[in-house]
């Protein structure tokens, strides 16, 4: 690991005016939350910032708090195990608990934090190894014709890494948003427009600004008789990222459904959200019949590569158990 | 006491040698059936688990002393490449730097497990060793690396096993004639005649395995501190085999034997590939002798996976012919093996195809690919988990295809005596395996309806259950020693050059002793993991260990106690035969009245010790000793999501006397645990292209975690084996990972009604299997 | 420990770190472990390096009663936390129930990932005394045992759940 100047912040502010410093430039400062993803990229040399800022002392925002509107404000520094262990999302949000509790480990749920599981980089092995491949600024992506059984199977990215968290698609879902403090204020941006598919001039899988800090991620209230569901598959039974998951959120009244919103993790560098599954869902009766349309809809124009064809039934799988689920109906 | 040299055989991981054994004095007489035992035989929790469960236990990873330098390690990103040119000069110099070795100014440092340069101006593979930083700082080493410029020129190389063997495939080396491993391959084993029994036969199946590159990933990685006092040059060193350590760093540094000493308190793991002093061991020696410091060098957990050894990936063909009811008439088989760059041997994968079933017609043909990739090593039961499993997904093939029970294909080819060398096993109790295995599985309800589909036919959920069988040496043999002394306090004090990789080997050993000594188990110790003792023991591996020291112990104990009761005798003026030693004191045989405590016969004499040695005698002749047992699985597949869960397995395995149940227990279900990694989750990953491994960590190389393990249940037979040595153990460290891939392929197969061509079974794989 | 005298090029920072309940200063640089300075420079071996990537677990301690990965925690960002390592459980002389628990059931081979593990089980039991199965296993799925001590830790812990010692 690199050497680096380390600072404490107590807020978002003072965060965010240290990395505005020294014009700013991209991966100087790096903000330290948890450090779950960013010691070990550095770990591995794969960045190697100046200046870290350690916004852990920032305690005011480390809450979950549900505001009368019934929306739930999580701050940036809540840990995924803040969310696991909340009497109060366990019961008005299933889903979150679902999402992070196959993520990662008790000792890392600990550290992770919330917004950082969010700017999470990805695990595509060549990233992670020494190859110099297209994501790291590169000519070639390496696992399009190497090794890609972990890997996208949606997308129009040159990148076909997959998004590894298991809290995106949940917080999808929920239709989530985020509160931006960069230099010139405050922002709030619908977490549908903060992934993005890495491009040739943007290579990352967010719109943040570098300069810019995650102050709280807001989950709008949810209509009567919503729930959801997130299910995640593995390659064994914990600590792994997802081979694929799939987060549905539902409301239903009368046994028809009102709104449906489905993710799925694991299948693209973003989380991908499956509209023709949701269409295929709305206004109908849920039955496992419509499950199983559902589910078709939301894998239609999967493109595998040479090793993960098995994502296609797999999260197709995923989807139909998770609406169902979601649903409260029996299955098989 | 008379000296005798006796000539004898033993078996090391499936490889007959024969050994000169010096024995002094008589060993004492099997503790047969009937032998009543106090201590031996009975749960006994670790007599060291204060030390690993308080921290203060020191493994080589924990070692520091005054001085101590650091060492870090620069390995070739290429999988063949010839080094033009190194300049250090920055690294020399950066702060804290000490030295920096490469093949320009310490090319001369030989590895004599290989016989090659530590640092080598070819590099065969993606780790192999550029040059090596010594530091003040683990991070200022670290820094250094980075300072070293390389210049490599690539060179064409091979990866795949298939690949490597083809006529025009690049060379692994330039030194290479060819890609086989030049001595003795490809391999073949003949008996009878197959072409004849293949006429003979009625049904005749062909069937496919292939297993995945394995990767130890012992949880302390390889490596040890060494230290020069212009005299000695000490080790501490994370391994399987103290003496090997010795023998391989005097080697390298032109010393004498007895001016290394190489220590092994504690260990984290060992598997196999933790025998001998390591390139980095041989470079903290180097380093610590040149430089007149401390030098520690642990490998990093990339470095353990690409350059520490691993389980050979085999691609294994059988045709198997039978008759109509079953009775084998011929088996051959084909395995293409990739040992890795400098692989000089190939593990015994048709072990159980010689041996395992009744059939008189076999060939077996193995072929040892080298390649551009981390060299093999020995892996619990090397060969033979691979071997077992496609064997025995094999019989499953030719069950079905008999529409026969594999259970009682199994039996119906019971194999009585050593087909392979012609003589009777010293006693085979798996038929009884079989038996109680099959009870507690429940195999006659193996194709119930309810138990087959749990949720019912529409649901996902599939159960199936398998079995396999298990065949291993574990018998150990000579030469080990030990050296029993009774302190004038009364307390004993072993010393073997052993090792206790978490076997518990410590604790049986004080078992043995406090039993023929007459002590209780708190005042005996037991000292090992060190050559400076003088009392030579084999490497721990093969299931040998217990095999081989426990009865050197034992003997050297009851030399100590004789000489005990001489002492007495003599003191107390009775004759020997009238006294007795038990819990610590001596006892009247007449009148069972106590005498006193050892101790207090001993104080008499003024700090006398009674020291005693004891050898293990030689192996049984003309007869096989052997482990045998069998495993059950029962397992439950998602068809929807491809998840296999194991959700039980049933293990009975023949180890002879059970000495410890509960480190034998740990033992069994630790083998288990790995063989279900094997068949579920474990594969390297190797890029054809870049001819790299892109899983040399713990993220993406999956082992097993807590909510992967079944339900473990073990049945034991715990029946000395008389014929093995004189405690009647045989070991278990290697029989209970043979069977376990095997009995979870099978069991997986007959879930699905499929059969299953590759390990592990990983979710892709099995939705693959069911799309197909 | 190691003669740093004449290599100071990095710039440090002085950290005063509460561990094991007494007050332990440090002169490190910023970019150090926990790990590194508790085994480096504390003498604290127990806490294991097996990786150092979070992906094995035997680097865990107690960070204010929470079990963590200290290869993944910069030393720097501890002050003011309570640091919990296996050597501070027996501190007193006396094993922990855990410890105990562990070496009656056998629930270790090598030892290796120990430290580690009963770390886990101490932080499980803090915040739930009953647990179940599940439970258990969810709580210590974060520890690698490549020995495979895992049936034996089960047994451990199950030995403990609901006794009064689990609550120590
Ligand atoms: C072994 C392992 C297994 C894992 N398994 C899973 C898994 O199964 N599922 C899953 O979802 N995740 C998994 N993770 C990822 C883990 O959840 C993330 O690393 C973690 O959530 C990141 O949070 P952090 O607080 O540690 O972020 P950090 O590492 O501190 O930061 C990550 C990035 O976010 C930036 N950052 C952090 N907070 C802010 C903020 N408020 N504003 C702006 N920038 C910020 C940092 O600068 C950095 O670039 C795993 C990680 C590891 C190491
Ligand atoms: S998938 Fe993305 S991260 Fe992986 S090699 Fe290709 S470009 Fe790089
Ligand atoms: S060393 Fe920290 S998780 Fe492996
Ligand atoms: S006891 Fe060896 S790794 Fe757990």
């Amino acid at each position: 690991m690199n050497t680096f100047e380390h600072v404490t912040v107590t807020d978002g502010n003072e965060a965010v005016k240290l990395l505005s410093e020294r014009g700013g430039a991209a991966g100087e400062t790096k903000i330290i939350a948890g450090g779950t993803d960013l010691l070990t990229l550095m770990n591995a040399s794969l960045i190697a910032p100046q200046r870290l800022v350690n916004l852990k002392a920032a305690r005011a925002l480390r809450y979950l708090r549900f505001a009368e509107d019934g929306a739930l404000h999580i701050g940036a520094l809540a840990t995924l195990a803040d969310l696991e262990r909340d009497a109060g999302v366990a019961r008005r949000l299933p889903i979150l608990v679902e999402s992070v509790r196959d993520a990662a480990t008790p000792q890392l749920r600990a550290m992770a934090t919330v917004a950082g599981n969010l700017l999470q980089r990805p695990r595509c092995w060549y990233f992670r190894g020494a190859p110099h491949c297209w994501l790291k600024g590169g000519a070639e992506c390496f696992a399009r014709d190497g090794e890609n059984k972990y890997h996208a199977i949606f997308g129009a990215s040159s990148c076909v890494a997959v998004h590894p968290s298991d809290l995106a698609p949940a917080l999808l879902a929920l239709d989530a948003e985020l509160l931006i403090n960069g230099p010139s204020g405050v922002r709030t941006l619908p977490l549908a427009a903060f992934f993005h598919e890495p491009t040739n001039d943007a290579r990352i899988e967010h719109t943040l600004a570098p300069d810019e800090v995650i102050t709280e991620i807001r989950v709008p209230g949810q209509p009567e008789g919503a729930n959801g569901a997130y299910l995640k598959m593995m390659d064994r039974q914990a600590w792994a990222f997802a081979l694929a998951s799939a987060a549905a959120q539902l409301s239903v009244e009368d046994g028809v459904i009102q709104q449906a919103r489905i993710v799925l993790g694991g299948v693209a560098t973003v989380p991908w959200r499956a509209t023709q599954a949701e269409d295929a869902l709305t206004g109908q009766q849920l039955t496992p019949e419509l499950a199983r349309t559902a589910a078709e809809a939301a894998l239609a124009g999967a493109a595998p590569l040479a090793h993960n064809g098995y994502k296609v039934p797999l999260a197709r799988e995923l989807v139909r158990r998770a609406i169902l689920r979601a649903g409260s109906v029996p299955h098989p | 006491m008379p000296i005798r040299i006796i000539t004898t055989h033993l078996e090391f991981e499936g490889q007959i040698s024969e050994q000169r054994v010096v024995m002094e004095g008589e060993e004492p007489a099997v503790w047969g059936p009937e032998a009543e035992l106090a201590v031996v035989g009975k749960v006994t929790p670790r007599v060291d688990g204060r030390e690993r469960v308080t921290g203060s236990a020191q493994y080589a990873y924990d070692v520091q002393l005054p001085g101590m330098l650091v060492a870090a390690g620069l390995r070739s990103p290429h999988p063949h490449a010839r080094i033009v040119r190194i300049d250090a000069s920055r690294a020399e110099t950066a702060p804290g730097v000490r030295a920096v070795y490469h093949h320009f100014n310490t090319g001369d440092l030989n590895n004599p497990s290989n016989d090659r340069p530590v640092f080598g101006d070819e590099l065969l593979y993606q780790g192999d060793l550029v040059a090596v930083a010594i530091a003040e700082t683990k991070e200022q080493a670290q820094d250094a690396l980075a300072l070293i410029a390389v210049e490599y020129e690539p060179l064409p190389f091979v990866v795949d096993q298939r690949a490597a063997l083809a006529a025009d495939a690049p060379k692994v080396s330039t030194t290479y004639e060819h890609n086989t491993i030049p001595e003795g391959f490809p391999q073949t084993y003949e008996r009878g005649d197959l072409d004849a029994g293949f006429v003979q036969a009625d049904v005749t199946v062909e069937a496919q395995l292939s297993t995945p590159t394995a990767l130890h990933n012992s949880m302390e990685t390889h490596g040890g501190v060494a230290q020069w006092d212009g005299r000695t040059l000490t080790i501490w060193s994370s391994t399987q085999d103290v003496y090997g350590v010795r023998r391989g760093v005097a080697s390298a540094l032109g010393l004498q034997q007895n001016q290394v000493r190489a220590i092994k308190q504690y260990m984290g793991g060992g598997f196999g590939n933790k025998f001998g002093a390591h390139h980095s061991g041989l470079v903290a020696a180097y380093a610590a002798y040149t430089l007149g410091r401390p030098v520690k060098y642990m490998l990093s957990r990339e470095e353990e996976n690409l350059a520490a050894g691993n389980r050979p990936e085999t691609i294994q063909t059988y045709r198997i012919g039978a008759k109509k009811d079953g009775t084998l008439t011929a088996i051959e088989q084909h395995t293409i093996g990739n040992v890795g760059a400098i692989g000089s041997w190939f593990s015994p994968v048709a072990m159980a195809t010689k041996e395992l079933y009744q059939c008189a017609n076999i060939r077996t043909v193995d072929e040892a690919a080298r390649t551009n990739l981390g060299t093999q090593a020995s892996f619990r039961a090397p060969g033979v988990v691979e071997g077992t499993a496609g064997l025995e997904v094999a019989l499953d093939q030719l069950a079905a295809a008999l529409g026969m029970d594999p259970l009682e294909l199994r039996r119906k080819n019971y194999a009585e005596r050593h087909q392979a060398l012609d003589r009777p096993y010293s006693r085979k109790l798996l038929l009884e395996a079989y038996r109680l295995g099959a009870e507690r599985i429940g195999w006659a309800e193996r194709d119930h309806e309810e138990r087959r589909y749990p949720q019912g036919r529409d649901g996902y959920l599939r159960r199936g259950i398998g079995m396999a069988s298990q065949l291993w040496g574990g018998d150990g043999g000579p030469p080990a020693q030990a050296i029993a002394k009774l302190l004038p306090d009364g307390t004993a004090v072993i010393l073997t050059g052993t090792q206790d990789i978490g076997t518990g080997t410590r604790t049986v050993l004080a078992q043995i002793a406090a039993e023929e000594l007459g002590l209780p188990l708190e005042q005996v110790r037991v000292e090992l993991g060190d050559t400076e003792f003088g009392v030579f023991s084999p490497p721990s591996g093969g299931s040998m260990t217990l095999a081989s020291v426990g009865p050197a112990v034992r003997m050297a104990a009851a030399e100590a106690r004789k000489e005990l009761v001489e002492v007495v005798a003599q003191l107390s003026e009775a004759p020997t035969d009238a006294l007795d030693v038990r819990d610590g004191h001596i006892f009247s045989r007449e009148t069972g009245k106590e005498m006193g405590a050892i101790g207090s016969f001993l104080e008499l004499l003024d700090g006398h010790e009674i020291t005693a040695k004891g050898m293990r005698g030689p192996n049984a002749e003309n007869m096989s000793v052997r482990t045998f047992g069998a495993q059950f699985a029962e397992v439950e597949v998602d068809i929807g999501t491809g998840r296999v869960r194991v959700l039980r397995i049933v293990a009975v395995h023949d180890c002879g006397r059970i000495v410890n149940p509960l480190t034998f227990s740990s033992q069994i279900e630790g083998g288990i645990i790995q063989g279900l990694g094997f068949a579920l989750m474990e594969q390297r990953i190797v890029d054809q292209r870049l001819g790299a491994v892109l899983n040399a960590n713990l993220e993406n190389y999956k082992v097993p975690t807590i909510r992967d393990i079944p339900q473990i249940d073990i049945i034991l037979l715990d029946q000395p084996n008389v014929h093995a040595n004189t405690i009647g153990a045989l070991g278990a460290g290697e029989p209970p990972i043979i069977p376990t891939p095997g009995a979870i392929a099978n069991a997986v197969a007959h879930a699905l009604g499929r059969p299953v061509k590759a390990l592990p079974l990983t979710p892709d794989r099995v939705l693959d299997l069911l799309n197909s | 420990m190691a003669d740093t005298s004449e290599t100071a090029a990095a710039p440090r920072t002085h950290v005063s770190l509460q561990v094991n309940g007494t007050t332990r200063e440090v002169d490190i640089e910023p970019r150090r472990t926990l790990l590194s300075v508790l085994r480096d420079d504390l003498s604290l071996t127990g806490a294991k390096p097996g990786c150092e990537m979070g992906n094995c677990g035997a680097c865990t301690v107690l960070l204010d009663g929470e079990a963590v990965y200290s290869c993944l925690t910069l030393a720097v960002e501890c002050t003011g936390r309570e640091i919990t390592t296996i050597e501070g459980l027996s501190a007193s002389g006396e094993l922990d129930p855990v410890q105990q628990a562990f070496i009656a059931h056998d629930a270790l081979q090598c030892g290796f990932c120990t430290p580690g593990q009963i770390l886990a089980m101490k932080a499980l039991f803090a915040t739930n005394p009953h647990p179940d199965d599940e439970t258990i296993e969810r709580a210590m799925s974060g520890n690698i045992c490549r020995c495979g001590a895992y049936p034996k830790i089960l047994a451990a812990a199950r030995a403990l759940a609901g006794t009064q010692a689990a609550q120590q």
